[in-house]
């Protein structure tokens, strides 16, 4: 019975989320007919109507295997798990050509020239990178564009640009050699590789010198996760994760690799066993795992991201000793996530890279995953790194620097801004850690004067925070409904329901941007939130209105039972 | 054996640069060069095979998936002849005894083009684009034409390091002249990722030019991304399931093996052309769509699903063309059979001889299935940047179009190398005025010299003119017509100090055929023939059972 209460639930979290995201798209739509009317954004409204139909037929698809989970209470839990598991791609299809036969959608609907998996590919897409596709079509611009999305959703680090705009701009990035412009070694340059050993060497403080052959190098740290996940499990097995957690691993996980996360779920309550809040510990790692082992999943690995996404944390050294343990105890994998070892910005934190362990429990299943799409705010220059001592992963991974290599241009590049101590040390660090001090302090500040908690912390670009004040009921449905009410105030936050957090409620805030932009989207936070209260109580009152009203008479239809159940 | 031989095989594939094989090579004129020496007792063999990357490796390992060992086998076939060329590079100055690549299709002739600043001088009188430099904004800064090849065409001849400009002493050029030096921020933050607008926009117009299309191709229709490799990767993974497969007329670029492999699990059914012309064929190694469809309904009677066909035009590794009528029979097959196809264009600009009448496929007035043709293109062939990692797909497709840009995540290119990628294909009066001249000229020179060395040597070889290699015919130096000695052969060749590739790693059904790229400079170039005439020389030719033909006429340009 609360199975089916949950698989109601979440059926009606899916199906009001696609709405929601219909309706959005068609204010989009119309706002986009009416005020650039006979621009040459045909492109555009082309692509909002491909939108448009595409999400209609999801949501056609999806309708009758909702139906069907509406069974009446008295069916079997047999049959349910059969709904549940039933082909859901092979259903949608089918849908899919009913639909496009009665549309007039052209084949943008519905492909018959997509596998599934490709179909499947293409909708996770659209609904991971919703709003970060919306913000890319209508970005805020503070002469061009001041109506214009403010995104602190994506992690994207744009409070040093200016400083990496100067030094990537200096001469001694200019130079081209022949050898950069012809294929080379695909597990990356040598020369960058070396760098790159010497620069994790240096800046992990690590017992010994680090071995270039150990490193390899692709386009990007999602890049380095998918190709991992292929190496390390076959289709259908499974990584551990702490949540929440980083969502972008979801996402790699499924593209290409089809690979399962398990959510290692963390609580916020501060308890006993919880000594501060989503407190991971070995014995919840075990606990999953066990779990998943119950339900025939095969476990290959732990990933771990440290410093910590969305929380801000640093694990110390004795607590990823445990996890190292544990791992090694039950034949895990391990991969480390550092992305944000330079990111850590209160001095009162020591962050301690797993390289600078003296002795690795397991080194031959530890990796460690580094690049400089944070720590250097270049997210666009695609660069991301793998340090194993295992030479069988490192060959493996190796053969997909075909599919994920840099410019040698770009190599090169990055060669010179890492092995640029000086500048590193003397002009950027400082610069970038005094920037995320004030840009934290600041926003900060705001929070605690809005009455907002949060989990603070010293390390990375964001800051995790919680509205759970402002959901009523406390549900995921009402989370996105805040997420909503933020967008239509043009601010981006990603909810925590995107980062598997299992409680309603938080969100991750990057303050990671300019001091003006962080005041207007302080602004729009603001006003989202009186926004959304007032009407949170106007509700209030007319449902006390209504109960006053139906208690007067005796026999009312119980209402939203389903709701409560 | 069987282990030992493929894994040799992918060796030369993937050795010193795998990604690189996508080209024809050209030969002179229309001519057709060939000679048969073909065994008359050779085996009926089969006119199509399933391709099994896993059939290929054995051990497991206690650390990867078993997918991720059959990965790693990939990388470890590689990596062998990677180290053994690597390890003993040749160096004028300083290694003149280490190994001459010829394996790796790599235009290593105009480097300087690329990488010389031009001096900003007068701007060259009658420009025709009507997009000229100084339009843009820059300095006219092209040397005349005139000027150019003068002084490049004495150096290629003598071979001497005469060229006005080395690589090494100048360092700067085309790629790092000013435009090419912005570094905007928003270049440095994540893009679209199907590309920046203006590279999309700049790509459109740019194939919409030099493909010849007859409307105006659109910007989103186009997806870019980090190399042909990765489109390959993408367009498996959204248009097949596991285990489908694509149709491929053999001997192609075998590294395509693994792209659709790695992560889309897909396999490649070779549609094996014959060096014999029977019938009604007209060239060696022709296509045609009885050869499409026989191989099609093997593929099925296997049970094997085929989602689609490749095509690469410019050939790789033939040099050869479609022509416009054979294009669209192949597309018209395809049609029939709802298959996708993939052309894959990116020797489309190193056609360097203009009697062979490439026609792009984007050229044709009526393409008969639009929605399933998809076309890629790159710069590493075409502009000599095989190191750059750009590649771009054009479809009308839009379910396929966004499919592929939702995997390019994980295959994106760097912001500022999409800004110099714009800046380098706007720039039509260099490519037009001095780039492509200047390429093809080289690339004809070269092709001379390699071609009429063959010749004194009596080797029969394919060649129509287009591409960086010659497809060799190495079969009377085969004592047995078995692939075992092909890589025998092969061996030898390296032993010798010099790289080629060998026709197993292009799934060639005949042992004994030899892929030798021609695209380098001329010291090199004459150093490594001589070293495979030393092989050749040495080596018993066996006692042709048939007479040989004599080269033969070319029967009708394709035009």
């Amino acid at each position: 019975m609360r199975d089916q209460a949950l698989r109601y639930r979440s059926i009606h979290t899916q199906l009001m989320e696609m709405v929601l995201t219909l309706r959005q798209t068609v204010e989009d739509h119309i706002t986009q007919l009416t005020t650039r009317p006979q621009q040459q954004d045909g492109q555009a409204i082309r692509e909002q109507e491909a939108l448009l139909g595409r999400l209609l037929f999801q949501i056609v698809s999806f309708l009758p295997a909702a139906a069907q989970s509406f069974q009446p209470p008295c069916t079997s839990t047999d049959s349910r798990g059969d709904v549940g598991g039933g082909q859901p791609v092979q259903t949608s299809r089918q849908m899919g050509q009913m639909f496009y036969q009665e549309s007039d959608f052209e084949n943008t609907v519905i492909s018959y020239d997509l596998s599934n998996r490709g179909i499947d590919i293409s909708a996770l897409y659209h609904l991971s990178f919703r709003d970060y596709n919306t913000y890319q079509g209508n970005k805020y611009h503070k002469d061009k564009n001041t109506l214009g999305y403010i995104n602190l959703g994506t992690s994207e680090n744009k409070l040093c640009t200016d400083l990496l705009a100067e030094r990537l701009s200096q001469s001694d990035m200019t130079y081209i050699d022949e050898d950069l412009l012809q294929y080379t070694d695909w597990r990356g340059q040598p020369f960058l590789r070396k760098e790159v050993a010497r620069f994790l060497t240096f800046y992990c403080k690590t017992p010994e010198f680090l071995d270039p052959e150990n490193v390899v190098i692709l386009n990007g740290c999602p890049a380095v996760f998918s190709a991992l996940a292929m190496v390390l499990c076959d289709p259908g097995e499974a990584f551990l994760v702490p949540t929440p957690s980083y969502g972008g691993f979801a996402f790699s996980t499924h593209l290409y690799s089809k690979v399962k996360l398990i959510p290692v779920h963390l609580e916020s309550q501060v308890t006993e066993a919880n000594g501060y809040p989503f407190q991971l510990t070995v014995d919840k790692l075990e606990q999953a795992l066990l779990g998943a082992k119950i339900e025939g999943k095969k476990v290959r690995g732990l990933v771990l991201i440290n410093p910590q996404n969305p929380l801000g944390d640093v694990y110390s050294q004795d607590s990823m000793m445990e996890y190292l343990e544990f791992a090694k105890k039950y034949n895990l994998h391990v991969i480390v996530d550092e992305m944000y070892m330079l990111s850590v910005f209160d001095e009162a934190i020591t962050f301690h890279s797993v390289l600078s362990m003296k002795s690795l429990p397991d080194p031959n299943k530890t990796h460690v995953i580094w690049g400089t799409s944070k720590d250097f705010c270049i997210s666009g220059f695609r660069f991301g790194a793998l340090y194993t001592h295992n030479r069988e992963v490192a060959s493996a991974m190796s053969s997909f620097g075909y599919l994920h290599s840099i410019s040698g241009i770009a190599q090169y590049k990055l060669h010179q801004l890492l092995q640029d101590r000086e500048w590193i040390d003397n002009i950027y660090l400082p610069s970038y850690h005094f920037r995320l001090q004030e840009a934290h302090r600041y926003v900060t500040r705001k929070l605690k004067a809005l009455k907002v908690p949060f989990l603070n912390r010293g390390s990375g670009l964001y800051v995790w925070i919680n509205l759970k004040q402002y959901l009523d009921p406390c549900t995921f449905e009402e989370e996105l409904l805040l997420h909503r009410r933020f967008l239509d105030h043009k601010l981006i936050l990603s909810p925590g329901k995107t980062f598997m957090c299992k409680e309603p409620g938080w969100f991750r805030l990057i303050f990671a941007a300019r001091p003006h932009l962080l005041r207007i989207a302080r602004r729009r936070f603001q006003q989202g939130l009186v926004e959304h209260e007032q009407e949170r109580r106007v509700k209030q009152l007319e449902d006390a209105t209504k109960e006053e009203v139906s208690t007067s008479q005796p026999e009312t239809p119980a209402s939203p039972a389903l709701r409560k159940s | 054996m069987s282990t030992l031989l493929q894994k040799e095989a992918r060796m030369t594939t993937t050795c010193p640069g795998s990604d690189s094989i996508q080209g024809l090579p050209g030969n002179k004129g229309d001519g057709l060069e060939r000679e048969c020496s073909r065994k008359p007792d050779q085996k009926p063999l089969k006119s199509y095979g399933v391709g099994d990357p896993t059939a290929m490796f054995s051990s497991g390992s206690p650390y990867l998936s078993s997918r991720g060992s059959v990965i790693k086998w990939f990388w470890d076939s590689a990596e062998e002849g990677y180290r053994t060329y690597h390890m003993d590079e040749y160096d004028e100055d300083e290694n003149p005894s280490g190994i001459i690549n010829l394996g790796t299709s790599e235009n290593k002739l105009c480097f300087d083009l690329l990488s010389r600043r031009v001096s900003p001088s007068a701007p060259l009188s009658g420009i025709p684009s009507s997009e000229g430099l100084s339009s843009l904004g820059f300095p006219g800064i092209l040397p005349p034409e005139s000027w150019l090849l003068a002084s490049v065409a004495p150096a290629l001849e003598s071979g001497g390091p005469a060229l006005p400009w080395g690589p090494r002493s100048l360092p700067l050029g085309r790629l790092s002249q000013s435009d090419m030096l912005q570094v905007e921020p928003s270049l440095l933050q994540y893009p679209d990722w199907r590309g920046h607008l203006f590279l999309r926009e700049e790509v459109a117009r740019f194939l919409s030019f030099y493909c010849r299309s007859p409307a105006p191709l659109k910007p989103e229709n186009v997806v870019v991304l980090n190399g042909c490799a990765s489109l390959f990767s993408a367009l498996a993974t959204v248009l097949c399931e596991a285990g489908e497969a694509f149709l491929i007329p053999a001997p192609y670029y075998g590294a395509i093996t693994q792209h659709v492999y790695l992560y889309g699990n897909v396999r490649l059914v070779s549609v094996y052309l014959d060096s014999e012309v029977t019938g009604l064929e007209t060239r060696p190694f022709q296509l045609t769509v009885e050869k499409l469809e026989m191989a099609l309904q093997g593929a099925n009677s296997e049970g094997v699903k085929v989602k689609g066909l490749i095509l690469i035009n410019p050939q790789n590794p033939l040099g050869d063309v479609y022509s416009p009528a054979e294009l669209q029979g192949y597309l018209e097959f395809a049609r029939r059979h709802e298959l996708h196809v993939m052309v894959d264009e990116v020797y489309m600009l190193s056609v360097f001889e203009e009697s062979v009448g490439y026609r792009s496929v984007l050229s044709l007035e009526r393409l008969p299935d639009p929605q399933r043709t998809h076309v890629m293109w790159a710069t590493s062939k075409d502009f000599g940047m095989s190191g750059l990692r750009f590649g771009t797909l054009y479809t009308e497709n839009r379910d396929v179009a966004t499919a592929v840009a939702s995997l390019c995540r994980y295959h994106g290119l760097s912001g500022l190398t999409q800004y110099q990628m714009a800046q380098l294909l706007r720039d039509r009066d260099w490519i037009n005025q001095v780039y492509l001249p200047e390429n093809h000229a080289r690339l004809r020179t070269a092709h001379t010299y390699v071609s009429e060395d063959l010749r004194a040597l009596g080797i029969p070889f394919v060649s129509r003119g287009a591409g960086f290699f010659i497809w060799v015919d190495l079969r009377k130096y085969l004592p047995e017509a078995t692939f075992e000695e092909e890589v025998l052969l092969w061996r030898r060749f390296l032993e010798n100090k010099v790289l080629l590739s060998f026709g197993k790693a292009f799934e060639c059904k005949e042992p004994g055929w030899f892929r030798l790229v021609f695209s380098d400079k001329t010291h090199r170039l004459r150093l490594g023939m001589q070293r495979v005439r030393q092989v050749l020389e040495g080596q018993p030719q066996v006692a042709e059972d048939a007479p040989p033909r004599q080269i033969q006429e070319p029967r009708g340009p394709h035009r």
